[in-house]
């Protein structure tokens, strides 16, 4: 998966406002070399399964996979649409670690920025995902949606993150998930996006 | 006539767009394609009626969904079949007035190192396909709108295996000019071409306006035939359906450009119909077809770019570093087939300049093989840089040239009878460079001219397996001066012959010169300028070599290799670039430097500038109160209006952190120890693993003053209390990323109530907000400069 790097998202997420930031040359030329740094240790890996719907209630949506999503709110999102996209995405193991050397050597300036690439690459391979399905998705006339639904968002509880992960077989391309429910490596994500017809 | 013959007299004319055909003509939403054109051959066989009556040469069969994956998923499982009567239909309809293309399109699955389905797998799905295809009476085949050039190499080589018959492999790329996979034109071209396609190209993708730059980048590269098939024009969304919008006149003047541009086969894809076909084969029958502009190409590519060695590029360099002899970590992660010591050093090779990276894995006892193949995947998935296999093992060989997304150099095939038998025909197959060692089965000869030899007889013998000189790098045999003071004058006379007289490329593993001899960096920097000025093209080192590095990057300026001698500029301006920063902090007063060096998140001049300071007899305290604790003030409050984000924001802090803490001595000596202003107790709640909000708070409240305890992240309630009855901190701050995680807040401070504990609790973290922790009984700090000023409030009301 060859994400595009989201420079302006990147900066965003680390408080970059066009209008007031004043950033000299030097702390530009940091940044970017931060960025690159981040990059090296970025490795893209995804999921993603479309999956029809069998049935669908005011507080439920439930999957020809037997699975069921109980959320008012993801019910409304995903209105009269037939099929999802389940989708799971991690940036690997490695740039966890990159930040984790940079926090205990005191390098907090470049760390935050790993973070902030790792975030944003993570977010941005969901979208390249959607890119994906949509080439195959176009013979069928149908797209799926950009906006996306989330564990842990609205009332779509951060259990469900389990039954995504089961679905998407996560394990596979070397992600666990905790007790609490959380993805390791912690730069990871789970989402549903609805595919509609044109 | 024969696709050559057609090709060479004028632009040959493609058919349109099928799915949309269909869809116009009856085919309903949701159903199989393939499937529903051979139970509705009529139909179909009219839309390839249509186009060959408008003047397509080509058309294709309606076969691009037509693998074992895609038919599977409606339940259909005689692909073969399938795609034979779908060729036929098309081979009917032809009657003799064109060609038809057995058509492949995607799986829609990704394939190794991308993906899941396996390589080997992925070409047999192929296979079917083609078998297929060849048994319905195609006269070509095409392989199309492919965005990952892994699964469009599985395609190709399941062609090759099967049969030699022509094919054109087109690429589908996003409106930034990369596959979706990241692929760019030339890496697509140089990758597909040298594997054995006949035509390379573009389809889908865009309309012809857009295309345009996607030819113009191909041509040059092409040894082959160009293909341009455009949509008719970009899609629009009108009343919730997706329109190409070109209407067919327009469409066939735009297509004149990509003739131009050096389109040899031209036709539409989505949105086009037989009418536009027809007013592009009637626009195109003045127009002149541009044969390819080079024969063969020195290139190699990654899964996503290219490098061409032309002549006036400064010298490639090879990063050896990825070969573990002498490498015990690298030996021992090999064994038990980690690649973490790998990962970082193909990333630090990549940021010290290395162009291409040698890829080495020969340790006694592992399976190369298996070993192989799990370096070049994860190259592969997380390096740009394209990749030289250097082994001895021809499975191991074998199994990276089918493996890698792209095409690589062989290091190495040398004059031995065996070698020349075995490598020279997998190297062909895979449309591998090679690196020729001129050596044979009697050894090393001493004396260029016995080297030239041996390069005569390996070029032969790769001739006949259609390698040309652009093929080809010759390592010139860097021998150890300390055995023989005359090895090194002779390599440079093989680097000199090759460059002038026998007209290829050159490499030397720099390094052998200085084998035994002290100080080695000089004897391998001045080898490197000699052979530089003999015109070596290629070196294999280290690319964190310094001295190396900047007399490569000087004897590239000084031979024109490096165009207005930017790179010379770049790499030498950068490193004055902190001298010069410290010379102006010089004219400053030293209280006026060390306020500038925290305002600019300066952290390697602080302590010289502070020391210095101390030294012209400025106090520690003065330094502490009159300029650093102002200066990191200041710097919050910049970052509170936005006009500093939150590098800089921290570059201040950790700059003001390592400054008290060289001041730390003085102060003492000045008996004005840094006062703390009392202790905060913080911690990521249990449960959550986000913590890098808190870590910044940390050192925010650090070089504000206060002692802080810092627990770490998934901290238990009850560890958390009982924390706080052993160190009693003023103020406990909390941090929680999910919503999960939140509701332990509640937990902590009404536990820690229970236990009759009265300190002061802060919140913070993307969920939670000022109301949140209002309902908890708690304060709320958005950041962490804000958690500064909360604190500071509680402390002065205590």
């Amino acid at each position: 998966m060859k994400v595009r790097v989201p420079w302006d998202n990147i900066y965003i997420r680390l408080g970059y406002r066009e209008q007031s930031t004043r950033m000299d040359e030097t702390t530009r030329e940091e940044t970017e070399k931060s960025i690159a740094y981040a990059l090296s240790f970025i490795n893209m890996r995804g999921a993603g399964r479309r999956v029809s719907l069998s049935e669908k209630g005011d507080d439920r949506v439930s999957l020809a996979t037997a699975d069921v999503f109980v959320s008012r709110n993801l019910s409304k999102y995903v209105g009269d649409c037939r099929e999802v996209l389940v989708m799971g995405a991690t940036a690997g193991e490695l740039i966890m670690e990159a930040i984790r050397q940079d926090i205990d050597a005191d390098n907090l300036t470049r760390g935050s920025i790993l973070d902030a690439v790792a975030s944003e690459m993570t977010d941005g391979a969901l979208d390249w995902m959607c890119d994906y399905f949509n080439y195959q998705l176009k013979r069928e006339n149908k797209k799926v949606s950009r906006s996306r639904y989330s564990a842990g968002y609205g009332d779509l509880g951060l259990e469900h993150q389990q039954t995504m992960f089961k679905m998407l077989r996560l394990d596979q391309i070397g992600l666990s998930i905790t007790d609490s429910h959380m993805l390791i490596p912690e730069k990871s994500v789970t989402a549903i996006a609805r595919i509609m017809d044109v | 006539m024969k696709i050559q013959e057609l090709i060479n007299e004028r632009v040959v004319v493609l058919d349109g767009a099928m799915g949309t055909e269909l869809q116009a003509r009856g085919m309903p939403s949701g159903v199989n394609p393939e499937s529903w054109c051979t139970e509705h051959p009529h139909i179909v066989r009219g839309i390839h009626e249509a186009y060959l009556e408008a003047g397509a040469d080509i058309i294709y069969s309606c076969t691009f969904g037509g693998n074992r994956l895609k038919l599977s998923q409606y339940g259909f499982s005689d692909t073969a079949e399938i795609n034979r009567k779908l060729a036929t239909i098309a081979r009917e309809a032809c009657r003799g007035r064109g060609l038809v293309a057995g058509d492949i399109g995607p799986t829609g699955h990704f394939i190794e190192p991308f993906g899941d389905l396996g390589f080997d797998e992925a070409v047999e799905i192929f296979r079917e396909q083609i078998g297929g295809l060849l048994a319905g009476g195609v006269d070509l085949f095409i392989i199309e709108t492919m965005m990952d050039i892994q699964e469009a190499r599985a395609a190709l080589i399941a062609v090759r295996e099967l049969t030699d018959i022509f094919t054109m492999v087109t690429m589908t790329y996003e409106q930034d000019g990369l596959t979706l996979n990241g692929t760019d034109p030339v890496a697509a071209v140089v990758t597909l071409q040298s594997l054995g396609a006949d035509a390379v190209g573009c389809n889908c993708s865009t309309g012809p306006i857009e295309m345009k730059a996607l030819i113009e980048a191909m041509k040059p590269c092409a040894t082959v035939p160009v293909v341009a098939k455009p949509n008719a024009g970009m899609p629009e969304l009108i009343d919730g359906h997706t329109v190409f919008p070109m209407k067919p006149e327009r469409y066939a003047a735009r297509m004149k450009d990509l003739v131009h541009a050096g389109g040899n086969l031209v036709g539409g894809c989505c949105g086009t119909t037989p009418e536009h076909i027809k007013i592009l084969k009637g626009v195109l029958a003045a127009e002149q077809s541009q044969p390819p502009h080079r024969r063969a190409i020195s290139a190699v590519s990654s899964p996503r770019k290219a490098l061409i060695f032309s002549g006036n590029r400064p010298v490639t360099l090879i990063g050896e570093r990825i070969n573990p002899t002498g490498k015990k970590q690298l030996q021992g992660e090999l064994r038990r087939g980690r690649m973490t010591c790998i990962q970082n050093m193909v990333g630090e090779q990549t940021r010290e300049g290395a162009d291409l990276l040698d890829i080495n894995v020969g340790v006694a006892g592992i399976d190369q093989e298996q070993t192989m193949a799990q370096v070049v995947k994860l190259l592969a998935t997380t390096s740009d840089l394209p990749i030289v296999i250097d082994s001895t093992n021809l499975g191991a060989i074998e199994r990276a040239l089918r493996l890698y997304p792209g095409r690589v150099l062989l290091n190495s095939i040398s004059g031995e009878r065996e070698k020349m038998d075995q490598f020279l025909p997998v190297a062909a197959k895979y449309g591998a460079m090679f690196i020729l060692l001129p050596l044979d089965d009697s050894g090393v000869p001493d004396s260029a001219e016995g080297r030239i030899d041996i390069i005569g007889q390996v070029f032969e013998g790769a001739e006949t397996f259609g390698f040309t000189k652009e093929d080809i790098v010759v390592d010139g045999l860097v021998m150890a001066l300390s055995s023989n003071p005359g090895a090194p004058g002779e390599t440079l006379k093989v680097v000199e012959w090759c460059s002038s007289e026998f007209g290829s490329l050159t490499v030397l593993g720099l390094s052998n010169v200085s084998f035994g001899m002290p100080d080695r960096t000089w004897l391998n920097a001045a080898f490197l300028a000699m052979a530089m000025s003999k015109g070596v093209s290629m070196v294999i080192a280290n690319p964190a070599a310094q001295e190396l590095m900047d007399i490569k990057v000087a004897a590239d300026a000084l031979l024109k290799r490096d165009r207005d001698a930017s790179r010379y500029i770049a790499r030498f301006s950068q490193s004055t670039r902190g001298a010069s920063g410290a010379a102006q902090k010089s004219v400053m007063s030293p209280m006026e430097a060390v306020t500038a060096a925290i305002m600019e998140g300066n952290r390697e001049d602080i302590e010289t500038l502070l020391t210095r300071a101390v030294a012209s007899g400025v106090t520690a305290d003065s330094l502490l109160h009159e300029c650093m604790i102002p200066a990191i003030t200041e710097v919050g409050e910049l970052f509170d209006r936005r006009e500093y984000f939150l590098p800089q924001l921290l570059a201040g802090a950790e700059t003001m952190k390592r400054g008290v803490a060289l001041l730390d001595p003085y102060l003492r000596e000045e008996n004005r120890e840094t006062e703390k202003k009392g202790s905060i107790l913080m911690a990521t709640v249990k449960g959550d693993i986000h913590d890098i909000g808190k870590n910044i708070v940390c050192l925010m409240l650090d070089n504000h003053g206060f002692n802080v305890i810092d627990l770490g992240k998934d901290v238990s309630a009850e560890r958390i209390v009982e924390e706080i009855k052993k160190s009693r901190p003023f103020l406990v701050g909390l941090s929680a990323l999910m919503t999960t995680t939140m509701v332990q807040m509640r937990e902590i401070i009404e536990g820690a109530r229970d236990e009759g504990i009265d300190c002061s609790f802060m919140i913070g973290g993307a969920v939670v907000n000022e109301g949140y922790a209002s309902s908890i009984g708690a304060h709320y700090a958005k950041d962490g400069v804000d958690a500064v000023r909360v604190a500071g409030s509680l402390r002065q009301n205590e």
